[in-house]
């Protein structure tokens, strides 16, 4: 078989694999799956409009917070059904990607970062405020005690965004986006609708966003401001990107995975110095590797242990 | 000989190794997840300190009898980093995967409501002294149950002593944070106040976790209010005094939902804190008979001991489930959790923590004592019979208090 | 019209303090380009330093104020020169997530250190006010109101007017040309970070006296200092003051005229409406 006929069989093979996990593991077991294939989803959505397009979006977290609100409301508050919900809550996050991505997107660097973490306190703070949403005390959902579904659900939606990331791989929009991270004003000059395209990555960003936080909120079954607009999970979603590998197609999920994995194990055995470690893992890794695993990966043969050294030889003052 | 003798002794001392301890059936185990880090720690803490207090207590008066035989109280708790995600998935784990016996509660009604959803989703049953909010209480779930009073009670014994004191406040302001638990104080307190003929001068709702009360004290003090009622979190009120006093703000009087009761609130303002009111629904009185502690007043002082400070009612709150449930399963004889929920459900006895009991929808019913922080004492001023001392009221302006000397921590 | 009063100078005082915590931010981003997601858990520390050099030294904290800087300048350098400096040249999103990675480290070891209970810096004459017609001005506040001018202004020189500032902006801009020069950039960076660092523990000592002080209230002011730094503008050093004022007032009239949950709301919706229209800032050059 050549190597990329390879590749995709044993990429399905995982992906199976994956699939029969709440069959033969145990509650706690399905119940992180679901939780690590959801951040996945996160990193993997940052990576279209952070490591495709180049503009880093501190604000993720609002496309989330608008999926759950999504389901939450049309769930708690109009007791429509959740794929009602689900469709709610993208059709929110598509639109303010639109009405909010226009101004925010001209914005470049360190600046679009800080912008969109502006959008996301301040979508936190007028959420708060806003009757329907169940103000600061949020909202509860109709219990579901059906963690396969979820499992399922989320894993499929990690399937979809990594197909839609692979798609942007091989077409046109795809190496828009590449050219505008590389040089944009080039790729301005070369043709490409820079405007349009940024929109786009930044709408398709905050679709599959919505889409996981919709699930989420719907298997937690309660929300509230403070947890769905999570600057935290923000800022999770882009070092589980950027420890995988932004720019690649697989990267981002890796890293959510393995990030996903150290942090539920340390919560789990040595609760007390769980959250230091995360602190130290992260602060070691851009130090030490900061173009991720997937460089790493492709590096370290040709480098060996002298990958680490060059990186901060490479980047220090 | 000498060799039979030997292996003689060989064998005793290789069967006194290998047999049993004396406990004659398995520990019966408790899980939690607890705020140990994070924001809410300053208070999570209480919880860990107090659950491991009472089944250290309960285990060295004999253990829990279940039939015939005596078994011991051990506990697991994990630190959810004030999380709440993190907090349901870490009670999903100790259900399914560290297959605790039964379930304690974590500190707050938020968390509180989003893990009851766990203990009912297994049936497991979860006794919590941490959420008061009516809300944890609505969802007809049959596994909860709460050993803090019902939140939108908390001001009933305050309100009520306002009526009686001279002269009588004319109007009121009512602030509280938006969160769950203080919008059902809020909800439950205007009727109480409208009931008594007070009037609501001043009725504001205010961010959680707010630093800044300079707009909220300046209305107060522009519109000449009498008495300031706050439903609110510990740090949100120490804002409030603090600035209070900056801005000369001295109502005749100011009653508090949380701070007043706890020792590390009172060390931080120092003398500011006096005259503050507050309620709680414990007091460490010898009139609180328990089996396992004597009574609350031992408690208290062995507490105290232990840890290094005074126990409040959270503390309480917490022992008092360990104790629920050590008294459940006696009377249920058995750890089967369905049979055992029946038993919570039905308890009614005494312990250091007043009368357990809870009604029908899972929570307990205690009437709430007004406290005032006199010279740095916390002091019961009002109960279910009236006057108990007298409150130091009105409250005098800041540049006439006597200086007490400042208490430093 | 005397609650109004009131509530504008309530907001002036504020945005006092507000410029502190911000100037030590603004100071390395806008010279440095190091966005530090940790400097509102550096204010924190050096909260914590304030409160035992009061609490077991009975130091005042005003007067303690330069032991403070002095400390926090020297930690600030070390965690430049030690940690920083491997990072300045990669591409600027990595120092927003080595300073993430910093300010959870801090916060959790703080509460290892310091416990969850919160700490007031409570000097005798800490609610003392001065009344002005109907309007109440608290000390402490116009005290460090006094102290952001004083500082703002003692920046602006600094770094426009003397050698060592325009040494430490030249580096900044171009690297290659200061080392030609035989300046020693790491030095030099190390130096204006610590800076930063002291000008955030003469706010953490501030804040202490006026509010309260845990382990987590680092993640809330650096949000806030951010607000403050670009809507004031980080070209320009008396930035902070402008942007702390104007935040104080739309804050506290927010406070006053919506609702008193619509505190955060007016902050950051200000924030977002400034990063459209004029993201260099109200003092800053357009970009």
């Amino acid at each position: 078989m050549t190597k990329p006929r390879l590749a995709i069989v044993a990429t399905a093979l995982v992906v199976l694999l994956l699939a029969a996990i709440p069959w033969f593991g145990s509650d706690v077991v399905v119940q992180f799956g679901i939780s690590t294939l959801l951040l996945a989803v996160l990193a993997q959505s940052w990576n279209i409009i952070g490591g495709y397009c180049g503009y880093p979006s501190f604000g993720n977290s609002t496309f989330y917070g608008l999926g759950s609100y999504g389901v939450a409301i049309a769930m708690a508050q109009w007791n429509l059904p959740f794929a009602v919900g689900m469709c709610l809550g993208a059709a929110l996050a598509v639109i303010f990607a639109f009405l909010l991505g226009l101004p925010v997107l001209r914005l470049k660097g360190h600046y679009f970062a800080i912008a969109t973490l502006a959008l996301a306190l301040a979508m936190t703070a007028i959420v708060s405020n806003v009757g329907i949403a169940g103000q600061n005390i949020g909202l509860v959902l109709p219990p579901l005690n059906n963690d396969f579904l979820f499992y399922e659900l989320s894993l499929g939606l990690l399937v979809i965004a990594t197909l839609v990331v692979f798609w942007l791989t091989k077409s046109r929009f795809g190496f828009g986006l590449i050219a505008i991270r590389e040089n944009e004003e080039a790729a301005a000059v070369m043709g490409v609708n820079t405007t349009l395209y940024k929109v786009l990555a930044f709408a398709l960003s905050g679709l599959f966003t919505a889409l996981a936080g919709g699930i989420h909120a719907y298997w937690i079954t309660f929300l509230d401001p403070d947890s769905a607009f999570d600057i935290g999970l923000n800022v999770k979603m882009i070092i589980m990107a950027v420890f995988g590998g932004p720019g690649s197609v697989l990267g981002p999920v890796l890293g959510a995975f393995v990030l996903s994995a150290i942090s539920e194990v340390l919560a789990s055995e040595i609760t007390t110095v769980a959250g230091l470690f995360f602190g130290v893992v992260v602060v070691a890794a851009v130090v030490l590797m900061p173009r991720g695993l997937a460089d790493l990966s492709r590096r370290f043969k040709s480098e060996g242990w002298r990958y680490f050294a060059n990186n901060i030889k490479n980047y220090r003052l | 000989m000498l060799r039979i003798g030997a292996s003689v002794a060989g064998c005793l001392l290789f069967a006194s190794v290998l047999a049993p301890s004396v406990s004659s059936a398995a520990d019966i185990t408790l899980g939690a997840s607890v705020q140990l880090t994070g924001p809410l720690a300053n208070t999570g803490r209480y919880y860990k300190d107090a659950y491991e207090f009472a089944v250290d207590q309960i285990n060295k008066k004999g253990g829990v009898k279940v039939g015939n035989q005596q078994s011991n109280l051990s506990l697991k708790i994990y630190d959810n980093q004030s999380d709440v995600n993190l907090s349901v998935r870490q009670y999903t784990q100790l259900v399914s995967q560290d297959k605790v016996d039964f379930l304690l509660g974590p500190f707050a009604s938020n968390f509180a409501l989003a893990d009851s959803a766990v203990s009912e989703k297994y049936k497991i049953p979860m006794v919590q002294g941490g959420g008061a909010s009516d809300q944890i209480f609505s969802r007809k779930f049959k596994y909860i149950f709460g050993t803090l009073a019902p939140a939108s009670d908390y001001f009933g014994s305050t309100v009520t002593m306002m009526t009686k004191l001279k002269p009588e406040p004319k109007n009121v302001a009512l602030l509280y944070a938006d969160d769950a638990f203080d919008v059902s104080v809020a909800t439950g307190t205007r009727p109480l106040l409208k009931k008594a003929g007070l009037t609501i001068a001043l009725d504001e709702r205010y961010s959680s976790n707010a630093t800044d009360f300079n707009s909220l004290l300046s209305r107060i003090r522009s519109a000449n209010i009498d008495a300031v009622l706050v439903a609110g979190h510990e740090t949100e009120i120490l804002n409030f005094i603090r600035q209070a006093k900056s801005l000369s703000v001295s109502p005749k009087m100011y009653s508090f939902t949380v701070g007043v009761p706890s020792a590390d609130f009172r060390n931080a303002l120092g003398a500011d804190a006096d005259y503050a009111f507050g309620m709680t629904a414990w007091l460490p009185s010898s009139a609180l008979k328990d089996q396992w502690f004597g009574d609350a007043a031992q408690f208290a002082q062995a507490y105290k001991a232990k840890f290094g400070y005074e126990p409040d009612y959270h503390a309480a709150s917490a022992a008092a489930d360990v104790e629920a449930f050590a008294q459940a399963i006696e009377n249920a004889g058995t750890t089967d959790p369905q049979k055992v929920r029946d038993a919570v459900a039905k308890l009614n006895f005494e312990s250091l923590y007043g009368t357990i009991a809870f009604a029908p929808n899972g929570q307990i019913n205690l009437p709430q004592t007004v406290i005032q922080i006199q010279g740095n004492q916390v002091v019961p001023v009002y109960g279910k019979n009236g006057f108990i001392q007298q409150p130091k009221y009105p409250m005098p302006p800041w540049n006439e208090r006597v200086a007490s000397g400042s208490a430093k921590p | 019209m005397a609650l109004l009063a009131q509530v504008l100078l309530n907001g002036v005082l504020l945005g006092g303090l507000y410029a502190i915590m911000a100037l030590g931010l603004a100071l390395v981003w806008g010279v440095l380009n190091i966005v530090n997601l940790a400097h509102g858990a550096f204010i924190m520390l050096g909260g914590y330093l304030a409160w035992h050099l009061f609490t077991d030294l009975g130091i005042d904290p005003f007067l303690g104020l330069p032991i403070t800087a002095v400390a926090m300048f020297a930690l600030g350098y070390v965690v430049q020169r030690g940690l920083l400096n491997f990072v300045v040249r990669a591409p600027m999103f990595n120092t927003l997530l080595i300073t993430f990675g910093i300010e959870v480290v801090i916060t959790y070891l703080a509460q290892l250190a310091f416990s969850a209970d919160f700490r007031t810096i409570n000097p005798g004459y800490a609610g003392n006010n001065v009344k002005l017609g109907s309007v109440i001005i608290p000390e402490v506040r116009f005290i460090a109101f006094a102290v952001a001018i004083v500082l703002t202004l003692g920046m602006w020189i600094f770094l426009l007017k003397t050698r060592l500032g325009r040494a430490i902006r030249a580096t900044a801009q171009n690297l290659v040309a200061a080392r030609l020069y035989g300046v020693e950039p790491r030095h030099l960076y190390a130096m204006t970070f610590g800076i930063g660092i002291g000008l955030a523990g003469i706010a953490g000592s501030l804040y202490g006296a006026v509010s309260q002080i845990n382990p987590y209230i680092g993640a809330a002011l650096t949000a806030k200092c951010f607000a403050i730094s670009i809507i004031g503008g980080l070209d320009n050093p008396l930035g902070v003051i402008v942007g702390g004022i104007v935040l104080g007032v739309i804050e506290s009239l927010a406070l006053l005229y919506v609702g008193a949950t619509f505190g955060d709301v007016a902050s950051f919706c200000v924030l977002v409406a400034v990063l459209i229209i004029r993201p260099s800032g109200l003092l800053g050059r357009t970009a």
